[in-house]
């Protein structure tokens, strides 16, 4: 290359080289504020060097293009983070207006809803002001108006979260448009990408795809997929497509008893969006599981106090002397019909025009008489509210897998409030069976541990037996060590020894007959104790534990997944004879698809995700009062608001310092890069360390209660 | 900077894990290492049977514990994605088309842009 032409050939490359360089760099000044660009870096190539006897002689270098300083690695992560940040901060926005729904406005004089609580109080203390004076008429009138402020703070507050609902409803109707938008700019830029730049960076055409999967992200829950020559497809986070390479798929909507649902072509996906994230992620949580969660807490509350305070009212006499007829009855309240919980809480309301109708007297007694009053006033403090607690649980088990096993646990109640832990087995035989077990310990613990007694004790009103077995160990003689505890009758009281057929007497008669003495039995205030002989050493008094059990086969379709046998749902497992004398505890039971498309046993799954997971739903748990519900359903609220709240301002720190990790990586200095990840690598060391530290602080304080040293 | 100095002078624990959080989610790993240090002063004052109204920030301050525990660690999981991506790119990981810290960035490193 030794002529002055070569030289000026190699020479006006490079010179167009660096031109190329200067416009890139020009580029990126420019841009500079433009939002969504990345930033680009010059290309160059070395050219083919020329042999000339034996001498490689070099040829310069020449510009091949620009590369975009970007990582789909990183932006898919701050993809993901942005749409749990969504999720959380539309739902966060939703439940914190619901909250405010039940706050009390102390600077209000009218009532609100956040007064429903010192509603419920004023009401029954109302009654209880009647009974000392149950003729006197403004007393009367004080039930009517207490009763007036209670039904209509409810039925706001229903409203309130019906409106509510239905805004959040058109929220996540607003949002279809905008990802209709986005996912059809998507496919176009897709098909451009693909023409363009098959095998490189496609520039500003990619920030333009970026700059849509971030919109995207913050709406929906969704899922990348690269795919042939810089294509991309997008799928909801259940595996629906939204875009595949050129090609969009419409999310539409439609009405279903008055909500909104979402679909793809035909198929519904809106539960699928609801746990899916993004904005229409948490608009469908609050609008189908929070709000619904609350007003169906209030109807609870609406239906009980509406039925139990009619019932009395109908059952006494009133001012008139005249008692309440199926004709014509002496409701105070709206009565709901029936078992009609659902919208008692919106069509709660006062009916009763003349307090001449309230029954403060019994039935059959005298206008002057009080005792329906004190029965009324009384309510305050009982369990009205019928249970309806549910606990699930859930597996997940691909199908057609061999000798696989999963074990679930499950806490359920029974009509007395007592619970019970069941354990669910199932275990794989073949590919597609499935032998599954339900065990459930029938316990009830005794109060006491001391060796050779046992107490337990029982509510009022409460029918016992404390199990199918007494164990008592320790016996001299050879006398059996094992009682079969006497059966439970309908209605049997914990009664005393000496009474017959109380179970008291029932037990001490069959430790008797199996001809074990020293045993005694004995009842007291409600309390059952059954205590060794001081005269027999040794002797222990084992608490009576019984398990039920339930068992079968579960066959699988291997095709679709679909549950063939048995043909009918396997829900309602009953078990009987529990150990507190409930008559009968259900646990509803059905298999579900594993990515929440169906439930396998209703219909055909999707097939080969198979994989099955189970609910328990069983009885309620426990009985409340008005005010102990109210209070309950306000504190569960605030509680799963706090949660959300946490979540959310953790998901929204790791967008900041996603967006903190990826501008450092788009920018000009290589050390700025290496700096910022030495940043985030100290910042999480020091962090560790003082959550450490102030971990250690904290629960020393809290299980001590008192100054701690921390070394 | 007021904030600092007063955090220094009487860090209460609620306002200790909020400012933590904070300075975690901003990556202020200056700020947190001051607070590390405070963390230490606290402990030892507690050691020397100071701040005998500890048990109830302790109680005030569990809330936020919640949120600063998610936050640290949500940022485990940034870093690990961080790590990785660095090792992706360093050619470490065997998947993957190494990408190499082409020489033409270094050539913009002039502040120009």
């Amino acid at each position: 290359m030794g002529t002055i032409n070569s030289a000026f050939i190699l020479i006006s490359g490079a010179l167009d080289a660096d031109q190329a360089a200067l416009n890139i760099v020009a580029n990126n000044v420019a841009n500079a504020n433009t939002v969504g660009y990345t930033e680009e870096t010059p290309n160059s190539q070395e050219n083919q060097p020329i042999e000339i006897g034996g001498v490689s002689y070099g040829t310069g270098v020449t510009e091949t293009g620009a590369t975009s300083v970007r990582d789909r690695v990183l932006t898919e992560r701050l993809d993901q983070q942005q749409q749990l940040a969504s999720a959380s901060g539309s739902r966060l926005a939703a439940l914190n207006t619901v909250q405010a729904l039940f706050t009390p406005d102390s600077g209000s004089s009218s009532s609100t809803a956040g007064d429903i609580g010192s509603d419920i109080t004023a009401f029954f203390s109302s009654f209880s002001a009647l009974e000392a004076n149950p003729t006197n008429d403004a007393l009367r009138q004080k039930v009517l108006s207490t009763a007036t402020t209670l039904a209509g703070d409810v039925s706001n507050a229903a409203a309130s979260l019906n409106s509510q609902s239905a805004a959040l409803d058109q929220e996540a109707t607003g949002v279809t448009s905008q990802v209709n938008s986005l996912t059809g700019d998507i496919a176009q830029l897709n098909q451009q990408i693909q023409s363009t730049s098959p095998n490189a960076d496609a520039g500003t055409l990619e920030d333009q795809r970026q700059q849509d999967l971030s919109q995207l992200s913050q709406l929906i829950g969704i899922n990348q997929i690269t795919t042939e020559n810089n294509g991309l497809s997008i799928a909801t986070t259940s595996g629906q497509l939204l875009v595949s390479e050129g090609s969009s798929f419409q999310l539409t909507t439609g009405s279903v008893s008055g909500v909104t649902h979402f679909y793809v072509g035909t198929t519904d996906i809106t539960q699928q969006l609801t746990s899916g994230g993004g904005e229409l992620g948490g608009y469908l949580t609050a609008r189908d599981k929070d709000i619904p969660s609350v007003l169906s807490s209030l109807d609870q509350l609406a239906y009980s106090v509406s039925t139990n305070v009619n019932a009395l009212n109908n059952a006494g006499t009133d001012m008139d002397g005249v008692t309440g007829t199926v004709a014509n009855p002496l409701y105070i309240f709206n009565q709901p019909a029936s078992g009609a919980v659902a919208g008692s809480a919106s069509n709660m309301s006062v009916v009763m025009k003349d307090p001449n109708q309230i029954a403060a007297a019994a039935l059959g007694q005298g206008t002057g008489d009080n005792t329906n009053a004190v029965a009324m006033a009384n309510l305050a403090n009982q369990s009205l509210i019928a249970p309806s607690a549910t606990t699930t649980f859930s597996m997940t088990q691909n199908l057609d897998s061999a000798g696989g096993t999963a074990t679930g646990n499950v806490t359920v109640y029974d009509a007395l409030g007592k619970s019970y832990n069941a354990t669910v087995t199932y275990t794989n035989t073949a590919p597609n069976t499935w032998n599954y077990s339900i065990s459930m310990p029938d316990v009830i613990s005794a109060n006491t541990s001391v060796a050779g007694q046992v107490s337990y004790s029982f509510g009022a009103g409460e029918t016992v037996n404390p199990g199918t077995n007494l164990t008592i160990t320790g016996l001299a003689g050879g006398l059996p060590s094992t009682i079969t505890a006497p059966a439970v009758t309908a209605g049997e009281s914990l009664g005393a020894v000496g009474t017959a057929g109380t179970y008291a007497d029932d037990l001490n008669n069959k430790l008797i007959g199996a001809g074990i003495a020293g045993v005694t039995v004995s009842t007291a205030g409600g309390v059952l104790t059954i205590q060794g002989g001081t005269g027999i050493a040794g002797n222990v008094i084992a608490d009576p534990v019984a398990s039920l059990n339930a068992a079968g086969t579960l066959q699988f379709n291997p095709v679709n997944g679909s549950l063939t046998s048995p043909a009918a749902n396997v829900s309602g497992i009953t078990f009987a004879d529990l150990s507190d004398g409930a008559s009968a505890l259900n646990l509803d039971w059905s298999l579900f698809a594993a990515d929440g498309s169906g439930n396998i046993s209703q219909s055909a799954a999707p097939s080969s995700q198979s994989a099955q997971s189970q609910d328990g739903i069983a009885g309620g748990k426990g009985n409340q009062t008005p005010s102990d519900f109210f209070s309950s359903l306000v504190s569960t609220l605030g509680s799963t608001v706090s949660q959300v709240q946490t979540e959310n301002t953790a998901e929204n720190a790791s967008v900041t310092q996603l967006q903190t990790q990826n501008s450092a990586l788009s920018s000009v200095n290589l050390n700025n890069e290496a700096s910022s990840m030495q940043v985030l690598e100290r910042s999480y060391q020091a962090a560790s360390q003082v959550f450490t530290m102030l971990n250690t602080i904290i629960a020393s304080a809290l299980n001590l209660g008192v100054e701690t040293a921390v070394s | 900077m007021e904030e600092h100095g007063e955090c220094r002078l009487h860090p209460g624990l609620k306002k200790m894990v909020e400012q933590a959080s904070r300075a975690l989610a901003l990556l202020d790993a200056d700020r947190l290492e001051e607070l590390a240090l405070s963390c230490q002063a606290l402990s030892r004052g507690l050691a020397a049977g100071a701040h005998a109204d500890v048990a109830s920030q302790a109680r005030e301050a569990v809330g936020d514990m919640a949120v600063f525990a998610r936050v640290l660690e949500v940022t485990r999981a940034n870093l690990n994605v961080m790590r990785r991506l660095q090792d992706l790119r360093d050619g470490r990981l065997e998947y993957g088309v190494p990408q190499t810290k082409d020489w033409t960035r270094t050539e913009n490193t002039h502040g120009d842009n």
